[in-house]
């Protein structure tokens, strides 16, 4: 049941890109207020799958990789539907929408892991701290898109180039303004998120700090985003910059979720088999 | 119902601003013309177009040759009130039908216009419209008619880039400017010399919202005089570096032989500016500011050369987009022809009679299939006529309103209300 309303929500979503990027081709006042309809549609279909995994399995559907990855496509869409109630932002959905379905399509391939959580880990510190981080990786991701936007516009404004695709874009200054934005949401999330991980690992390994290859690019990501935060806050860093900054953030991020842990194996493994 | 839209009238095309200014109507007079217009016999409804470009005059008439016939004798009267004149005719055009209907649709979508695009029209097209509906010749036809019309003017303009596009060097300063900044209410505009480019650069971004400027100059007095006119802030020439911290953009337009800004001095601005994006517009006669600006992060230097190449790169992107709202015209003619065939009031009635029919035949068997089915044969007939009979004597009046040969040009509305309350709109 819950694979087939992911299913649902991954066509939606894909319905969504699709409408996401016709709109950005030739924008039509229609295609902008449809278009977050229906990936909202997608957003509530994919809730409801993730409540039916969590009512069939007794406990948060967060410990298999695609189970995080299900909950971080998610948690992205709704902080980009929160984001367009505020700011009004279509174009931002050319780059959530086709992720939010290029994840969920993933979650479905990747399919139930079938491994039973091992006792110790059914504590309520694994969804808190998988959700936290999800939430914060969830506000990065639309960090990172509105600094490649950013990048983009400064680039046609730099050499000149002016014309075609690219209109539709927000000022420097709005995207400028919303990389701050989301910067100052996400950090603490992450940040929590962090901490509510080395209470597990305390829990579970014995110690909150022991040189994970998880834990050491958590620190990475990080001081990464804290720099920039401070920069951005102290010493006026803005602009390019910035967006250069959270977009090399958000590639940490994404690498190591999607590749870290097998090119350094570490005990925190996204299944448990 | 039997209106036909016509349409006549002349334009910058068909006649010469001589014969444009003859035929123009001035608008203290348009209430009397428009009672006059009204007066012929077989114009229900008028609105006259009276713009440097234009004059046409636009009606719903029961019958399109003796229309087509009169409203030029009324604008041949026109044109001879004023001194020289003769052969107007051979500078009118008369349109009917679908062509009159695309007419008015890609006039006021700014197709036809001189500058295709310019916004104006629009603007004007909505003041006449007014002015005849205050004079009460517009009914339901015209009425209907210019809301289309100003519906496809929108269309065209959200849809299409064709208003969008700047083909002026000082509108692309803006629109560049706009995508920089998120708006201009809020930014400061330094203008450094008094060149007439620079002057209308400046003119043109408070239009578009900016409300505080500077201006200097070399002769101080030169500065005070501008700022005046501008309702900004004069500034002496050997202090405006300090000053520059404050200016969001900064126009140069000053007749200098070496270059006013070098980018060590913005670099400077910019760190006490904590970053803040800076728009320079360098179009003097000469260069005003060192090209290796534009090298710094979060500024933007365009010059005269950059401004004109986006402009003209505009105006050839224009041809594609006129494609575009042709094609969206071409729809709406669709969507508006059958609105108008629609207005018939021979198929309404058959339709709402069949409405009210099923009706009556779903509640009739619903009735005699349940708790009316130990009636005998003969009860059961009764039943039937009498429903029947109902029906009938429902519908005789409204039918026979609609039928009623049309005595005022409001019989459409009732149609259309006919059709709207009964759901008719899709039979």
């Amino acid at each position: 049941m819950d694979v087939l309303l992911l299913k649902g929500a991954a066509i939606l979503y894909l319905v969504g890109a699709g409408a996401f990027i016709v709109y950005a081709a030739l924008p039509r006042d229609l295609l902008a207020r449809v278009s977050p309809v229906v990936l909202l549609a997608g957003f509530l279909l994919h809730g409801a799958a993730l409540g039916f995994h969590f009512f069939h399995l007794g406990y948060p559907p967060v410990t298999e990789f695609r189970e995080a990855l299900s909950l971080f496509s998610w948690a992205m869409v709704g902080v980009y539907l929160l984001a367009q109630l505020k700011y009004r932002l279509a174009v931002l959905g050319c780059v959530i929408a086709p992720l939010a379905f290029l994840m969920s399509l993933a979650a479905v391939a990747f399919g139930p892991g079938g491994g039973e959580l091992p006792p110790a880990l059914k504590t309520y510190w694994v969804p808190l701290h998988v959700t936290l981080a999800m939430l914060g990786n969830a506000v990065f991701t639309l960090a990172f898109a509105v600094s490649l936007m950013y990048l983009i516009q400064e680039y046609r404004l730099k050499s000149k180039r002016t014309t075609a695709l690219y209109k539709g874009l927000p000022s420097l200054e709005t995207l400028d303004r919303l990389n701050y934005v989301f910067l100052v949401w996400g950090f603490p999330l992450m940040t929590l998120g962090i901490l509510a991980g080395s209470f597990l690992a305390r829990a579970h390994w014995g110690d909150y700090w022991s040189w994970d290859p998880r834990q050491i690019s958590s620190a990475i990501t990080w001081l990464l985003y804290g720099s920039l935060l401070q920069g951005r806050v102290a010493a006026g860093w803005r602009g390019r910059k910035a967006a250069f900054l959270t977009i090399v953030g958000f590639i940490v991020v994404l690498g190591y979720f999607l590749w870290g842990s097998s090119l350094f194996p570490s005990r925190h493994a996204g299944s448990f088999e | 119902m039997d209106k036909a839209i016509v349409i006549v009238g002349l334009n910058h095309r068909t006649a010469p601003v001589e014969v444009r200014e003859r035929v123009a109507f001035e608008k203290a007079f348009l209430k009397h013309a428009l009672e006059r217009l009204r007066s012929l016999a077989s114009v229900d409804e008028g609105v006259i177009l009276s713009t440097c470009n234009r004059v046409e005059v636009v009606a719903a008439a029961s019958d399109e040759q003796a229309a087509f016939r009169e409203i030029k004798r009324f604008l041949v009267e026109q044109e001879s009130a004023s001194a020289g004149g003769g052969n107007l005719d051979e500078h009118l055009y008369a349109y009917a039908g679908d062509q009159a209907i695309r007419h008015l649709f890609r006039v006021a979508a700014s197709l036809d216009s001189m500058v295709v695009g310019e916004p104006q029209i629009l603007g004007q097209l909505k003041d006449y419209y007014l002015i005849a509906q205050e004079a009460g010749s517009v009914g339901a036809v015209l009425h209907r008619f210019f809301h289309r019309a100003f519906s496809v003017a929108k269309r065209v303009r959200t849809e299409t880039g064709i208003a969008s596009r700047a083909v002026s060097v000082s509108s692309v300063a803006v629109e560049l400017a706009k995508r920089i900044f998120d708006r201009l209410e809020n930014k400061t505009v330094m203008l450094i010399g008094a060149g007439k480019m620079g002057q209308l650069v400046a003119r043109h971004l408070q239009r578009n919202g900016v409300s505080s400027l500077m201006v200097t100059n070399r002769t101080f007095e030169r500065a005070v005089e501008a700022a005046a006119e501008f309702r900004g802030n004069p500034i002496r020439f050997e202090e405006f570096p300090r000053y520059l911290k404050l200016a969001d953009l900064v126009i140069g337009c000053a007749s200098a032989p070496e270059f006013l800004l070098r980018p060590e001095t913005v670099e400077e601005t910019l760190k006490q500016r904590k970053q803040r994006a800076m728009f320079f517009i360098d179009i003097g006669d000469r260069q005003n500011f060192d090209p290796r600006i534009n090298e710094i992060d979060n500024v933007y230097l365009y010059n005269i050369d950059d401004l004109e190449a986006v402009a003209k790169e505009n105006l050839q992107g224009r041809a594609g987009e006129v494609r575009k709202a042709e094609e969206i015209v071409d729809e709406e003619v669709g969507g508006f022809l059958r609105w108008v065939g629609s207005l018939d009031h021979v198929p309404t009635i058959v339709a709402l009679r069949q409405r009210l029919e099923e009706i009556r035949q779903a509640e009739l068997e619903k009735s005699l299939r349940s708790s009316l089915k130990e009636l005998s044969e003969k009860e059961k007939q009764a039943i039937e006529d009498m429903t029947a009979a109902i029906i009938n004597k429902i519908l005789h009046a409204p039918i026979s309103r609609l039928k009623r040969p049309p005595d005022d040009e409001d019989e459409a509305i009732y149609v259309e209300a006919l059709r709207k309350l009964f759901g008719l709109e899709n039979k």
